[in-house]
This record gives structure tokens, sequence and C-alpha cells, in this order.
């Protein structure tokens, strides 16, 4: 929702706005990317609150994407299964109005009917559970704008597959898919309910089948007001995500194309295995060089602070401080023409492979609104990333993220005409 | 916001009826106009009180009266239906905020009827009809139901005739001790008791508790290993397929097996003979078989020595699309759209099954081998989840006809 990130949201408000005072995030001066302020020592957006919720419908773009991150994340994508242009329609409405209830902390209807014979409209794991921050952000995949569902016109002008990008390296099974949707919640059985039921109307009602999904705990981005948090590889991430409303809109949200499109977005999910194992025995001089960071504090190599700008030009005895294939300066914006992108991962696991080994790592979902943004940058960071040795890019696809329904309507109706 | 809002609808009690005619869900309790022969209703969902159905008309003369649809704003709902005395009259689901108006036509007698709209504030709301009382439907949905209970306990009989013949055959080839004829036969008998498991599996014998799986007729003659008992031990047909294709031997306890076996299959003909369904039985017994092929033949562990898993999943969903022909007559008269979803879905599992054929193996169809069950578990698995949830809904539909 436009303007939830400002105004926090009902409860949340009510339950912590006194103690938080000058810190509310309303009024708290905005941590600018790279800003020198240091983070508060005490962040309200840190404080996990299990009966805030989020209003689905709005006038803004889809809540899950600059709503902070909460802390767990079940994403799951779809293949649709009907070739009907009003199965699809159906679906859509239906997933609105149920996850409209879902993120109330309502059930989608009966758990226990009293009709006999009858199966629940809900599958009751989330009864007495609070809304616990749920959002469900839902994405349309490349073929959902075509002429089989009489949306070829509607196809967002930069809306397209990815590029194959260096090291790619992907299971077949954890490619693409025709829908997508992110649930994230500070309760992991609040997410994971909100993606079984809604799994369960796409095949009630004869339109999609599942395709891949990750199961995430843990957020690996902050968002605005929040502390930075780690991913499994023990260095914080996301430090210098997107977090102005400038920058969201320079970077995030088409601005023009059909009004239906606007405060829309690209979301691009990857999931990236990590070598936990061989990381973890990797001394720590070297996992601070393959990240130019400091790995406790955070800070570039070249200063002390987490937020304190890299020093991309600082050399010792010759050579860079920050090394050239550091995973920092292949990512930064100083070294990419200004781009950035919104990132929204969370870290997950599969428990242990077949080899022995944990198997974990990172379910990497950013926002922008060119898919080349990403491509831009994964082009750099897959073909020299010194991190490369440690992770594998084994699951993509790319989705565009119409914006919120207003109420009374359901996700991209517009776009049926 | 604790989740605990109508988990269970409501007794609709005399009382009850009192606060819906007081109640500001009921509109307008003005007789609703006819335009083009049909009573004229508007039905409107609003998110109201947390879910509401409004009526613009709470009666209309006897006749023909349509019902328009609309909902606005109410996320908790999606269908809503017209009841008499608590059987489905007419319906639509799939109702969702956006979507466009749908409408259903039905010819009402005199009455007092019900609007369902379950998850609603209030759920049940009085539409009544003046004019004559409509006379006792003949030909009604229950009727044809009924009719097609009938018709489907043939079917069971049939079914059941067929597997004492095809068993006693496979008793004869290993009395004979013919291991090759023994285990083609083992493949054809199969599947009978796959298409009607689930009318049978709750048979007791007579002098054994419920929990003693030695007179549990279903272990008896269906148990594996994966729900091996060893109080009791291997029975029925998996304890002849491990001795015919694992230890590839016949002895005299294959014998005795085989002998035990046909004498079960004789106790479960006798009280297959006895039985009566009800509509929703059938429904639920079809569900129960959809449920089977998820659980045990997807999973290739029902025939893990024969790896003839596809010939009792054809079984498995012969069973369930025969209890659904049966039904499918007067499931198009309650709730056409849910048939139609039912029937598509059995043709689509049907037309990927024909995939498999193999007409040269006994059983015909491939060997569910571990290659195969790699590649193709995960497709033969969705096609059956497409069906599993929409026939889900057939039994309250059938249970609850008129």
């Amino acid at each position: 929702m436009k303007g939830t990130d400002k105004t926090g949201v009902s409860r949340r408000g009510l339950l912590i706005g006194a103690a938080a005072g000058t810190l509310s995030a309303a009024a708290a001066p905005v941590f600018a990317e790279d800003a020198a302020a240091p983070p508060a020592p005490d962040r309200p957006e840190d404080a996990i609150d299990l009966t805030r919720s989020y209003a689905f419908y709005g006038t803004g773009e889809q809540a899950g994407i600059r709503t902070p991150p909460q802390r767990h994340v079940f994403y799951m994508t779809f293949d649709l299964t009907s070739t009907s242009r009003q199965d699809l329609q159906v679906l859509l409405a239906r997933w609105s109005g149920a996850i409209a209830q879902l993120m109330a902390g309502q059930t989608i209807g009966q758990v226990e009917p009293d009709r006999p014979g009858a199966v629940g409209f809900d599958t009751g794991e989330a009864l007495n559970l609070e809304p616990a921050s749920l959002t469900v952000t839902v994405g349309l995949g490349p073929n959902v704008f075509t002429d089989t569902y009489g949306l070829a016109a509607a196809r967002p002008a930069l809306m397209r597959e990815l590029k194959t990008l260096p090291s790619d390296a992907f299971d077949p099974h954890l490619v693409g898919g025709d829908l997508s949707l992110q649930a994230c919640a500070d309760d992991p059985q609040v997410a994971y309910h909100a993606i079984r039921d809604l799994a369960r109307i796409a095949k009630d009602t004869g339109t999609a089948a599942t395709r891949w999904s990750v199961l995430g705990f843990g957020r690996a981005s902050a968002g605005k007001g929040q502390t930075t948090p780690r991913n499994l590889m023990g260095f914080k991430d996301g430090t210098r995500n997107i977090v102005t409303d400038a920058d969201f809109d320079r970077f995030v949200w088409l601005t023009d194309g059909p009004a239906w499109q606007r405060h829309g977005t690209y979301q691009v999910a990857r999931k990236i295995q990590m070598r936990i194992e061989n990381w973890d025995t990797n001394r720590v001089s070297n996992q601070n060089a393959v990240f130019g960071r400091h790995k406790v504090s955070g800070a570039p190599l070249t200063g002390t602070d987490e937020f304190d700008p890299p020093d991309f030009d600082k050399t010792a005895e010759g050579t860079p401080v920050i090394p050239a294939t550091a995973h920092v300066r292949l990512a930064a914006y100083e070294t990419n023409g200004g781009l950035k992108i919104l990132r929204r991962g969370y870290n997950y696991t599969d428990g242990i492979n077949q080899y022995g080994l944990l198997d974990a790592g990172l379910l990497f979902i950013s926002y922008q609104k060119d898919p080349a943004q990403f491509e831009t940058l994964q082009t750099r960071l897959g073909a020299s990333d010194a991190l490369n040795e440690y992770i594998a890019h084994i699951g993509s696809a790319i989705f565009f993220v119409p914006p919120a329904p207003a109420e009374g309507e359901y996700i991209a109706q517009a776009m049926f005409g | 916001m604790p989740r605990n809002k109508s988990l269970v609808r409501p007794v609709l009690a005399a009382g009850a009826l009192l606060v819906l005619a007081t109640g500001a869900a009921i509109a307008d309790a003005s007789v609703a106009p006819v335009t083009n022969g049909a009573a004229q209703v508007a039905i409107t969902l609003t998110s109201d009180n947390g879910g509401s159905c409004v009526l613009d008309h709470a009666s209309a003369p006897a006749g023909p009266v349509t019902f328009s649809v609309t909902n606005k704003t109410a996320t908790a709902l999606t269908e809503v239906e017209l009841e008499l005395d608590n059987r489905i009259i007419g319906e639509k689901e799939n109702l969702a905020p956006g979507l466009p108006t749908v409408s259903f036509t039905l010819t009402l007698g005199g009455g007092s009827y019900q609007l369902y709209c379950p998850g609603a504030a209030e759920e049940t709301q009085t539409f009544m009809v003046t004019g004559a009382v409509a006379a006792v439907p003949t030909g009604g949905a229950a009727a044809i139901l009924a009719e097609g209970t009938k018709g489907y306990a043939g079917y069971v009989t049939g079914v059941v005739d067929a597997m004492v013949t095809a068993v006693g055959r496979l008793n004869s080839d290993i009395a004979a001790g013919d291991l090759g004829k023994a285990k083609a036969d083992y493949a054809i008998a199969r599947p009978f008791y796959e298409k009607i498991e689930s009318d049978v599996d709750g048979f007791v014998l007579p002098g054994f508790k419920p929990t003693d799986n030695a007179g549990n007729l279903d272990y008896l003659i269906d148990m594996r290993a994966s729900n091996l008992d060893d109080a009791v031990g291997w029975h029925g047909f998996h304890a002849l397929e491990r001795d015919l294709f694992e230890a590839g031997a016949i002895t005299d306890a294959t014998r005795q097996a085989a002998a035990e076996l046909v004498q079960n299959v004789g106790k479960l003909d006798a009280l297959t003979k006895t039985l009566d369904y009800k509509p929703e039985d059938l429904a639920n017994g079809a569900a129960d078989l959809l449920e089977e092929v998820q659980s045990s033949k997807i999973s290739g562990e029902e025939e893990q020595f024969s790896h003839i898993d596809l010939v009792d999943f054809a079984g498995n969903v012969e069973g369930a699309q025969q209890a659904f022909a049966f039904l499918e007559p007067g499931l198009k008269i309650i709730d056409p759209d849910l048939a139609k979803k039912v029937a598509d879905g059995f043709a689509s599992v049907l037309a990927l099954l024909d995939t498999y054929r193999d007409p040269s193996v006994p059983g015909g169809f491939k060997p569910y081998t571990d290659a195969l069950k790699a590649s193709d578990a995960t497709r033969l698995s969705q096609a059956i989840q497409a069906l599993q949830e929409p026939l889900s809904k057939v039994a309250e539909k059938v249970a609850t006809a008129a």
C-alpha cells in the first residue's frame, strides 16, 4: 500500500506508538542510503507485533514490496492449467478476496461446515493465530500476457523472460511459472496457511497447479527503519537497500504506461544455493575480502561503520582495499551507473542434501521497474563475483506485479478491459 | 484478530427466524417484480458485518424466479444457495468481488425457502414464495441420484463377481505350481479390488474386534509391507506378490495364502451383495479411491515387487469414475458447473493414463519402474490433484439434493 510505510498500520501504531516516541518511522529522519547517521539502537520497525495487519486493497502498489520485511516467507509459483480467460479472471478474483481475508487474520470460509459431507473452505491451521503482518503479493508471469487469454495487448512493455546470465545453473524443476505468490509474515504458520489455501483455490477452480516453492526463514534484507539482518553467510545483507520514496519512484515503480500498470513492478526470484560447509571452513579474512565488508560490523573494508560509504579507490601497498572482485564493489550503484534494485530476500533451508551437506541458501527476490536492472547487475556478478565460488543460482523466475486493487475489485482486473 | 468466526453454521432454530424477520439483512420485504415471465430478485454480497448477503426482495410469486448475484465487497463469501428443507434447489459458486453479476432461474412453488450464504454474519435467511405449493417432484435430482446408487450397486456386484473368477484362476495357477502363469494372472486379478476398495474396507469378520487385523477383511486381502502387522503377518494379494515376484518361487505357504485369498474374496462377495448406498457414499468413495492413488500408487509402494502400480492406479480411477458417472445425471441438475469440472478432470486423467498403456505386458500398463516414477510421478500426481479438489465438493451437493 502506498503510504503504509509512512503512517504505519492500525494496531501497531496504537500499541507501540507512544513508547516509540520520536523514533516512530514517520518522525524519524530517513536512514538515507549511505547516510552517515548510525542506526538507532532501538528500532521500532524491528519489534514484532503479531496483531499488526496490513490492508490488501489500496490505490498504490501491492503490499509486500515496500512493507518492512517480515520474518518469514513462503514463496510459490504456479502453472496455468486452463486456457480460459474467464478461469483466469475467476482465479485472480477468488485469490484477491481470500488474500484480503487472510491479511486481516480471518479464515477464508468455514473450517468445520455443519453440512453433511462438506469439506472445509479453510484448512484451519491458522485459527486463533494473529494476522502477524501477513502480506501476499501476486505476480503474473510472461505466459499470462498472450493470445491464449486475450492479453497479448496488455503485456507490460518490458515483460519478457530473463536473459541467460553468467553462472546460471538452474534445476529445471525450480524455474519459471505463470503466477507467483509471495506470502510474508512474522509467524511462519500464517504464511504457510496462506499459500496452502490459495493453492487449493487454484486447483479447485481448475485453473493452476503448483510449480516450485521456497519456504524461507529469517529476512535477509532491511526495510526502512529496520536493523540490517544477516544472510546465512553471516554477513549483513541489504545495507544499501532502497528506502526513500524518491528511489522507489526512480527504480521500482512503473510510472508510465496504462493506468492499471502504474505502481506495478517486476519481481525477479532466484533460488541461490550456498556451499555452506566450504564457506564455514574459509578463513574470515578471506570471507571479508569476498564481500568487501567486515563480517561483524558490516562496515566496508575502507571504513569503520556499516553505513560508511565504500571507498573503491582506496589502495594499500598498491592494491585496492576492496578487491576488484569483491561482491560490494560489483554490486554497488557507484560502479553500475547509479543503478539500484529493491532486494527483499529470505534465508532458506531444505535440510540436508544427498551428499550429507547442509542444503540452504538465499531466496533472492528483487523488485525493479525494468528487468534489465537485475540483468545488468547479475551479468557483472555472475561473471566476476568472488562469491560465485560459494553460491549457485539454481532457480529463477520473473513476474509482473500489478498494483493493489481497490476494494470491490480484484488483482489486475483492469487488464481484462 | 483471532480467526474464530463462523466455524460452524449456526443451527437455524425457531428463534433464529424471528431474528431474521427483524434483522437488517432483509432489505425489502416487498414482492419481487415480474419481468419477462420471471420474478427478479437481486442478491448483493457486501463486507458489512464481516460479510452480508442482502436480498432486495424477500418474497416472490410462485413461478419462475431469477436470482442475480453480485459480490460487491464480500471477501469472506464465495457462494450462495437456495434451499428448501435443507435441500439445495439452486446455487452459484466462485463468487468474488470484481466478477460480473451471475444469475440462475428456478421455478418455485409456494413455501418458505432459505437463502444460505456460508460464512456470512447471518448465514441463513428466509425467502417466501406465495401461491400454489409445488407438487412433490418426481423426476428431481434426488430421485435420479437414488436411481444412480442402484446402478452403482450393480457395478460393485459385477466387479466382485469378476474378482472371484480371477482370484480362482490365480489360485489354480499357484496350486499347479505354474509361476509364469501365476504372475500374469496376478496382474489380471489385482485391479478388481482397487475399483471397489472404498466400499469394502471397513468389513470386520464376526467374532473379531475392529482393532484386530486378523479379522479385518481389507487387511487379509490387501495388506502390504507398509502396513504390516507383525502379530498377523503377510496375507492376501501382496503375500502372493512377494512370493511370485521377489522370491520367484511357489511354496506351500504360497499355496496356503492363495487358498485363503479365495476364501476371503468369497466372504467379500457375499457381503457386498448386502450393501446399499446413499448418493454421498458414492461421492466419498470416489474421493477415497483418489486418495489411494495419491498415497500408495504414485509412490509405488502398493506393488513394490511386481511394479504393476499403474494397473492399480487405473483400477482406482475407473472405480472413482464409475461412482461419479452414476451421480453425474443428478449432479448436472444441482450443479452443472461442478459436474463438468469433475467430468473434465476424469477425462484428462484417463487421457494421461492412456499414454502408459502397453498391451504386451500383463495388466496392460507399463511397469512403474524407479526411472518412470522419477520422471513422471509429478505429472501423474498433478492430474489427480486437479481432480481431487472439485470431486471433494460433490458429496455435500448430492447429500442435500432435492
